[in-house]
């Protein structure tokens, strides 16, 4: 049971990183790769304020989007002004970067060794320290998430992002600042993942710089690929079946360091054999 | 300092043109990125491992099967998967996203094959010959690196504009469509393109072996940098990537003169990004 628990949690948090990276990658168009670079700051800044302030989770969670929302924005300037595959070498360049940051910057983030003893949420008399508790946290997140990112692409301003996907060009004709829009949208999306972040740093109670690697983003780009582009429901569906694939092969009975392994192998048949047989993913609307 | 600095810069700057000068060939003959070029790297610098220090082959056989692996990966990963999609009329980000799965996927199996610990290609490290030019201390290895990367970009040079075969890779980097009408072969050329520029880069993967080590990921970052070295020079110009492929080595390595080394790939991705915002084009594209 407490083995199904960790799964759903763990599947909460990437189901809320997809959902958010598809506002960007599916809705708008832009292959961003610079996910975890976001999901990276959550987590460092609930990491940090945990351990070495007084303040609380949800105090820290609200900071690290701020946080986020900052440094997005200050990314989002320059990358609007890509498109294409620049687009998408500019957000490895940008993740690459904030790596570095999380590597180097010793006195506050430890470095290579990271920060451990993160401690758990409490609200209200309920103690999130219990896994169920914390299920229950990260599953309401879910839901609040996926509402509002659904709110966003079913509204006036989703259907500009939709446009832009189309035709940036035509778009910016008819008067739209599409670098503006663009920009948004990374702003909003950047935001969400912290959540994820904050959520991840708490639950696991450790965090060091390499979950926040290039990787880590390519990871989720997979996860919102195979779910399908443009399509949120399709976002989570990736989620759970990438969250659960390992699992599988776990119970193939790999030695846990080649099942790591295996993992990535199986990730990377799977964006080849999408792109080759259905480049919309599962239940995507919109093909690459 | 000084002189030692300068010496840094120029190997960094010959090993990411070995690494540019196959990518650029790939990339101006199918304008898209290849991510899964850099694994190349890897594979033949493993290769070279398996061959020499598993099999016990005599190292120069190592280093050609090595340079042949490599080649011929390249040719499949075009065979199998690029030209199937190609042939569909996919979109670069289709390929892109695709080549990311093709590198994901082997450098894994690099990793079960090998393990992820780093290796040594040579035996003797540390009693390495050393020389000294100008006050800076240079290694055998790396001196044979600097005079591959020089054969390696005149041979290049010769080949495209001496050759038939040349020739009609240079058509088709300037307009596959034409090249086609023409009653060139396009795919086939196309395919062996990727032969050579993927046998040029574990050529590159092999001497970093031999000079640093290898490990699975080393693909990932080689990659990096010869991406980051083309589009400073432009993309799929030979003498660009070469040029940008300089560049990059003096920045990276004169950005860490007073920080720690491990801001190198941040500096490299900040020119890349200052280039992308300034001269989109590169050094000598117009």
């Amino acid at each position: 049971m407490e083995y199904l628990i960790h799964l759903a949690i763990l599947f909460a948090i990437y189901a809320i990183l997809g959902v958010s990276l598809n506002l960007v990658v599916g809705y708008t168009g832009l292959l961003s790769v610079t996910h975890a670079a976001f999901y990276g700051v959550g987590a460092y800044t609930t990491a940090i304020f945990l351990t070495k302030s007084g303040v609380g989770f949800f105090s820290s969670l609200i900071l690290g989007i701020a946080i986020a929302v900052a440094v997005s924005f200050l990314i989002g300037v320059v990358l609007s002004k890509f498109k294409g595959d620049y687009y998408a070498l500019g957000t490895f360049g940008f993740n690459t970067i904030v790596f570095a940051v999380f590597l180097n910057w010793q006195n506050l983030t430890g470095g290579p060794l990271g920060i451990p003893g993160i401690s758990k949420p409490e609200l209200f008399g309920i103690n999130f320290a219990n896994n169920f508790n914390f299920m229950v946290l990260a599953l309401i997140f879910l839901v609040l998430i996926y509402f509002a990112s659904r709110f966003v692409a079913n509204s006036s301003f989703g259907r500009v992002l939709k446009a832009i996907r189309q035709d940036e060009t035509a778009i910016a004709v008819f008067g739209y600042n599409t670098l503006y829009f663009k920009l948004v949208i990374f702003v909003i999306s950047a935001a969400m993942a912290a959540v994820a972040g904050s959520l991840f740093a708490s639950y696991i109670t450790f965090i060091d710089p390499s979950g926040f690697q290039l990787t880590e983003s390519m990871f989720i780009l997979a996860i919102i690929i195979l779910g399908g582009l443009a399509n949120l429901r399709g976002s989570i569906l990736g989620a759970l079946f990438l969250i659960l694939l390992p699992e599988i092969l776990r119970f193939v009975g790999f030695p846990s360091d080649i099942e790591a392994q295996m993992r990535q192998v199986v990730y990377g048949i799977i964006l080849i054999l999408l792109m080759l047989y259905r480049p919309q993913g599962l239940i995507g609307e919109y093909k690459l | 300092m000084l002189p030692q600095l300068i010496l840094n810069s120029i190997i960094a700057g010959a090993i990411y043109t070995l690494v540019a000068l196959g990518f650029n060939l790939i990339y101006g003959a199918t304008k898209f990125f290849n991510l899964a070029h850099g694994i190349i790297a890897a594979i033949g610098g493993y290769a070279v491992f398996y061959f020499a220090k598993t099999l016990g082959l005599d190292v120069y056989v190592a280093i050609i099967l090595g340079v042949a692996l490599a080649g011929l990966v390249g040719f499949g990963l075009d065979k199998f998967i690029y030209l199937p999609l190609r042939r569909r009329k996919a979109s670069n980000m289709v390929l892109l996203v695709a080549s990311l799965g093709a590198m994901t996927a082997l450098q894994a199996v690099i990793a079960i094959l090998f393990s992820s610990q780093f290796k040594t290609l040579s035996g003797n490290i540390g009693t390495q010959k050393l020389f000294t030019i100008l006050g800076g201390v240079i290694t055998q290895t790396q001196l044979v690196i600097l005079l591959s990367a020089a054969l390696v970009m005149a041979g290049l040079v010769a080949f495209l504009y001496k050759t038939q075969f040349g020739k009609t890779v240079r058509a088709i980097s300037d307009d596959e469509e034409v090249a086609r009408i023409i009653g060139i072969n396009t795919n086939k050329i196309i395919g062996y393109v990727f032969f050579i520029g993927s046998a040029i880069t574990g050529f590159t993967g092999i001497l970093v072996g031999f000079d640093v080590g290898i490990e699975p990921t080393m693909g990932l970052s080689l990659l990096l940098k010869g991406v980051i070295a083309s589009i400073v020079g432009g993309a799929g110009n030979i003498y660009g990537g070469v040029l940008g492929a300089f560049l990059l080595g003096f920045v990276e390595n004169f950005g860490i003169w007073k920080i720690s080394g491990e801001w190198k790939d941040a500096i490299a991705f900040a020119l890349l990004i200052t280039f992308l915002i300034f001269r989109p084009r590169g050094i000598m594209n117009k």
